[in-house]
């Protein structure tokens, strides 16, 4: 009796330890981290190489399967001098997979070489990621957005906690986390990375004189529709451009 | 401490039992070979190609192989595939994207496709939720194709087209700017790097607005096939989804 009961006790011990499903606080936190940071450095990629997506022709492997992935790898240990995560977890698992599915999809315009701006720029990857993710039922949602007025694309609105944190972030900008959040009943995580305002961005949200599009033209004939097609909004430098809100179910992390 | 221990034992038990029953059910269904009807779906069945080069095609012979089930391939157009599966004569049909509700699919797609607009290459329009863009443009529309609602607030004329070979005929309009764009419900099918046709097109999409393909069932099949089958792609998908096995 004692012997089975030993024995037993052994068995739950094994499979205690073994288990990944206790998540805590602080894993949770640096999952969340490392998902927010892999996703601003495929963004950052795509920005720096807007030279190789609108090339008309020639060779585009680098933004494709496993060259993407190892480029957004390079990106994130050159912007955050640490060591790009481990696909330890089914959730950076899923998104580094996501990211590639998302490039795939674009590739019957990235590789068409008549056309030259392809539009497939930080903001509508990001998008199409954060899409594409949200429907395989991983428990994770990533969005690119800012305040409700002016925003671009519909589908990235910010909800209530977004809103409220974006006016925090405007008066203090850093890192915000919630722990314990709930959405439509379920126990979330939720985070919020303000994304400072570059240069790049202003080619399209800030100024008339921003414009490439205007380059080498006379004043008269300046537009102040930008490559995208929208309206630009005259941003500045110093304005708040947006972030990336991450929310992840604690249910998706057993 | 107690109450996660307890949930940890049910978790390890929960996944064991089914990988259990998966397996025993599959060496049921391996008694019989399994019937897949194909529609040509580009890129993903080519009818064009040897069929070992579609990778739709090479992911689900893999997905049963696994489980020790042979399966047997056979193409169909469209219509006829959709005849045959209900008649029972094939167990599967692939890939399925009607919205047809009198047919049963798997439960999770396996993979999603978006509508678009397709453009005359020099009236290209890379980003639809720039929808001011379309406003006073003529868009023809394939009859009895569901259209976003994006797309009908847009301001845009949208054409009802009519005759045979619709999806054709727009597209061939569109190429001699007699139409500024055409709508499909899944311009992947025409706008891929296989497609020399309509190398006068470009494509773009309204992101948002996808919907599953699917494997359909045939009517005949009994509940228990179903579970399996269900159960067989559900575990591999989670192991390796299509969409990324077709990016790889």
């Amino acid at each position: 009796m004692f012997k089975s009961f030993i024995s037993l006790l052994f068995v739950f011990i094994f499979l205690f330890v073994s288990t990944t499903t206790s998540a805590n606080d602080e894993e949770v936190k640096q999952l969340v981290e490392e998902v927010s940071k892999m996703y601003i450095s495929s963004m950052a990629f795509l920005f720096k190489n807007q030279w190789l997506i609108n090339q008309k022709g020639g060779d585009k492997s680098e933004l494709f399967s496993d060259k993407f992935v190892n480029n957004i790898r390079r990106e994130y240990e050159e912007k955050y001098q640490e060591d790009f995560p481990k696909a330890n977890h089914h959730v950076k698992k899923i998104l580094l997979q996501t990211m590639v599915e998302v490039m795939e999809d674009n590739r019957p315009i990235l590789t068409d070489a008549d056309i030259a701006f392809k539009g497939i720029i930080p903001a509508t990857f990001a998008s199409q990621l954060g899409r594409k993710l949200s429907i395989k039922g991983i428990g994770l949602k990533i969005k690119f957005t800012r305040m409700i007025e002016g925003i671009r694309n519909k589908a990235n609105i910010p909800d209530a906690w977004e809103s409220a944190i974006i006016k925090d972030v405007i008066k203090d900008p850093k890192i915000y986390y919630d722990a314990n959040a709930n959405v439509a009943g379920k126990a979330v995580y939720r985070q919020f990375t303000p994304l400072p305002m570059k240069p790049y961005c202003l080619k399209c949200h800030g100024t008339i004189a921003d414009n490439p599009l205007n380059k080498g033209k006379d004043r008269s004939q300046w537009t102040d529709i930008d490559m995208t097609g929208f309206k630009m909004e005259n941003w500045k430098i110093t304005d708040f451009g947006g972030g990336v809100s991450i929310l992840m179910e604690r249910s998706s992390l057993k | 401490m107690g109450k996660c221990l307890v949930k940890v034992i049910f978790f390890r038990f929960k996944n064991i039992l089914n990988t259990m029953l998966l397996y025993c059910v599959s060496l049921s269904l391996s008694a019989a070979t399994i019937k897949i009807g194909l529609i040509e779906y580009p890129p993903h069945i080519d009818f064009k190609k040897p069929l070992s080069e579609s990778k739709l095609f090479n992911y689900t012979r893999d997905v049963f192989k696994k489980h020790g089930i042979t399966a047997e391939f056979v193409k169909y157009p469209n219509r006829r595939g959709i005849i045959e599966l209900k008649k029972g004569n094939i167990d599967l049909l692939l890939p399925y994207d009607d919205s047809d509700k009198s047919v049963t699919v798997l439960s999770n797609p396996l993979f999603y496709s978006v509508p678009g607009l397709c453009f005359k290459k020099e009236k290209f329009i890379p980003i639809l939720s720039a929808l001011h863009r379309l406003k006073g443009l003529e868009i023809a529309i394939p009859p009895g194709a569901p259209v976003v609602q994006v797309l009908k607030d847009s301001g845009a004329i949208l054409v009802a087209l009519q005759g045979s070979d619709i999806i054709n005929r727009g597209i061939t309009l569109t190429q001699r700017g007699r139409l500024d764009a055409f709508y499909h419900p899944s311009p992947l099918k025409v706008y891929h790097t296989g497609n020399k046709r309509y190398k006068e097109l470009a494509c773009s999409y309204f992101h948002g607005y996808e919907s599953g393909v699917f494997i359909a069932t045939s009517p005949k099949m009994t509940k228990q096939t179903f579970t399996s089958v269900d159960g067989i792609l559900k575990q591999a998908l989670n192991e390796l989804s299509y969409e990324y096995y077709f990016a790889r």
